[in-house]
């Protein structure tokens, strides 16, 4: 008896401790319920960029004595942890990531909008940039926070070393990359140990297209084409085929991209570029702090893209601020976002310490001068494409699968090399008109 | 009581992070989800679309093709492994644990590690090694012609030291006997592992086939890390087809559509294999 006892009272502790558990877990901390709780912000960063937000929230907190919560999830997991607080009906207060997550984010109803009238200091904000923000119905579901363009990066004293000049065109593009791809561009005795494009080819979350999309509005073509605010499938035209075209000779004939690159995220890619294994990137000028320690300053140049038989059109997005639906701190909620685009936040963004990287690129303040904030001719030229040559994507309800669909197709066309390329875009236009008319908003 | 009582911690951690969940996931997966607008009744509209998509075919294809091959390859391997490794010997000891290490080191690392052997340029480290004996270089996870069988590859090197572990805890239960009887009746080793070790690693067996089945349809975490499913889809499979409609493209009902289906496949086959098991015990 005294055994069975014993025996129950382990088993009633145990029982107590599980049921313990289970509602701590159910309850855990719902800061977004909690109209005490400091608010809660998350941003797409890694530890280089972390470190620029805090001393913004710090100077938000020291300025309105209203605290902030800052604990973003680890980089790569940024989509996977939105949608599992979303589904827990708990999304942190503010977010700050690329102004591609608008579509999908808007669609699940993630969004307050933002009434820009009542915004202060909205004035101060380029009217472009705002553009970021602005959905297909012509509202705005979020605040720009920066904005950058595409530029080319080119490891200068591989050019100098082969006697080349700075690409001003596809054609000297393609030859520069050859060149970099086999004549031993680095001296160590090697000629088949470097590259010539760094080329993001995955299709996770559609980068193949991010980065295609470039050479794509060079030649003339689009993915999308919009007219009066309708859109239709324009993947399948003479001059987007020409550009694909172009671009699988690269991946297939005269094979000037890293060999890895169909299966390579942007993450991994910035390291060939860094280790001397690639020559040519075209990318954001986020990319500067890291490169200038490795390869280094000296030894790579920034250029505007090289003309496409159509202009040299890159892709310019940014990020935004997204203040996020169910928060009970809809006030500070705005403060936060007013004073994040407010000229004090925007100068913090830029100017960073060693081994930090900028988190506002391009600011979206018409009163930050890039100029005396940077002192560095190479984000004048990110300014000057940003100005002369850059556009975003779309404002369709939700670009997302457009680019996802886009990429998987390029990806397929560029790893099997076959020739139906016409064939293959005809089949994908087919898709996204689909989606196109699936989104209402087709012509 | 009392055995209930012992029981209800383990089923209330498991109500709340195994049964809850999975209820959840069948109800998403009947609705167009919107946490914040409120989520849309579709009925069976996801899983036409999942049954329908050519890339659920295509990834559908590419995780049968691994499942069989991994689970082929490892358990064959395996049992070569723990062929060579039995006994009691302590330097054997040491040599299993060293062989083990793939199975405890976690997949996300093993895959990074792998996409740094296979580079598939010259100066690739397995390149490197082909090119000593004049092969190569191969592009291994970049072409869709080899992009699976590569992948196959690191999940066989993975999982053929678990199966080792089971197979030589099975051949530990064989009477030794046996295969001294065997051996003064003139049988050929051959004959001693097809009428002796064999048969006696039947349990075993079933066992690895059911873990190993279940473990291949839901590979997920090596895919993603080797090549996220490319180039061209090659290496697509079902799990990273349900993430990249989950999570990069916010489709969870229809997300939601994959895994039920997974499930039930996973649920169906695992009866099949008990069945078949009882049967032949029968």
């Amino acid at each position: 008896m005294q055994r069975r006892t014993a025996r129950t009272r382990a088993a009633f502790a145990a029982g107590a401790m599980a049921v313990g558990l289970v509602v701590s877990a159910c309850s855990g901390g719902a800061p977004q319920g909690d109209p005490n709780a400091p608010i809660e912000v998350w941003t797409r960063s890694q530890d280089d960029t972390k470190k620029v937000y805090e001393k913004i929230f710090k100077a938000f907190t020291d300025k309105t004595g209203i605290p902030v919560n800052y604990n973003p999830p680890p980089y790569n997991d940024f989509d996977k942890r939105v949608q599992e607080r979303a589904q827990a009906k708990d999304l942190p207060d503010l977010v700050i990531t690329d102004t591609g997550s608008l579509g999908p984010y808007r669609k699940q109803g993630f969004l307050l909008e933002v009434d820009r009238n009542a915004f202060a200091g909205q004035a101060d904000l380029v009217e472009r940039a705002w553009n970021n923000g602005k959905t297909a119905d012509g509202k705005y579901f979020a605040v720009p926070f920066s904005t950058q363009a595409q530029v080319l990066l080119v490891r200068k004293d591989w050019r100098e070393k082969l006697g080349k000049p700075v690409p001003k065109t596809w054609d000297e593009l393609a030859a520069l990359a050859n060149d970099f791809t086999t004549k031993d561009p680095d001296g160590n005795g090697d000629a088949k140990d470097t590259f010539g494009i760094v080329a993001p080819g995955s299709t996770d979350r559609g980068y193949l297209a991010w980065w295609a999309a470039n050479y794509i509005w060079q030649a003339g073509g689009d993915i999308l084409s919009e007219s009066g605010g309708e859109y239709k499938v324009a993947v399948n035209t003479p001059q987007t085929v020409q550009a694909v075209n172009w671009l699988k000779g690269l991946f297939c004939d005269s094979k000037v991209t890293l060999p890895n690159a169909l299966t390579m995220v942007t993450n991994d890619a910035h390291n060939y570029f860094e280790q001397g294994k690639a020559g040519i990137y075209l990318t954001g000028p986020y990319m500067f702090t890291r490169f200038d320690k490795a390869p280094g300053k000296d030894k790579y140049e920034v250029i505007p893209s090289p003309a496409g038989p159509s202009g040299s059109t890159v892709l310019g997005e940014g990020e935004v601020i997204y203040q996020m639906a169910g928060s009970v701190k809809t006030a500070e909620q705005k403060k936060l976002a007013e004073f994040l685009v407010s000229q004090q936040a925007q100068e913090l963004g830029m100017k960073v310490d060693a081994g930090q990287r900028q988190v506002v690129r391009l600011s979206v303040n018409k009163n930050v001068d890039v100029k005396t904030v940077y002192n560095d001719p190479r984000w004048d030229t990110v300014a000057k494409v940003y100005a002369d040559s850059a556009r975003p994507f779309p404002n369709v309800p939700n670009f997302q699968p457009f680019r996802q669909q886009t990429a998987e197709t390029l990806n397929s066309l560029f790893a099997k090399c076959g020739n139906d390329v016409a064939g293959e875009l005809n089949k994908l236009a087919g898709n996204l008109d689909k989606e196109l008319k699936s989104q209402k908003a087709a012509q | 009581m009392v055995p209930w009582l012992f029981l209800l911690p383990a089923l209330l951690l498991f109500l709340v992070f195994k049964y809850i969940p999975m209820a959840e996931g069948i109800r998403l997966s009947l609705f167009e989800v919107r946490p914040f607008l409120g989520d849309l009744w579709v009925g069976l509209d996801n899983y036409a679309r999942v049954l329908s998509d050519e890339r659920f075919h295509n990834a559908l294809n590419n995780t049968l093709i691994l499942a069989v091959g991994q689970t082929a390859g490892a358990m064959l391997i395996g049992f070569g492994l723990a062929l060579l490794l039995e006994g009691t010997a302590r330097s054997l000891w040491f040599v299993r644990s060293a062989v083990f290490l793939p199975v405890v080191a976690a997949t996300a690392v093993v895959g990074e590690i792998w996409r740094l052997l296979y580079y598939p340029a010259e100066g690739g480290f397995l390149n490197s090694l082909l090119s000593w004996v004049g092969l190569g270089p191969s592009t291994f996870l970049d072409h869709p012609d080899t992009s699976l069988w590569s992948v196959m590859a690191v999940g066989i090197w993975k999982g053929a030291p678990y199966d080792m572990v089971i197979l030589l805890a099975g051949l530990a239960g064989i009477d030794r006997q046996l295969y001294e009887s065997a051996a003064i009746d003139g049988c050929t080793t051959w004959q001693r592992i097809r009428y002796i070790t064999l048969p006696a690693l039947r349990p075993a067996i079933t066992i690895l086939l059911t873990l190993a089945s279940i473990r291949g349809l839901r590979v997920f975490t090596e895919v993603y890390v080797l090549t996220g499913g490319g180039p061209a889809g090659s290496t697509d499979v079902w799990m990273t087809r349900v993430f990249s409609l989950g999570f990069e493209t916010s489709e969870l009902g229809v997300a939601s559509a994959g895994s039920v289906v997974l499930f039930l496949v996973t649920l169906l086959l695992t009866l099949f294999v008990q069945l078949l098991r009882r049967r032949r015990e029968a």
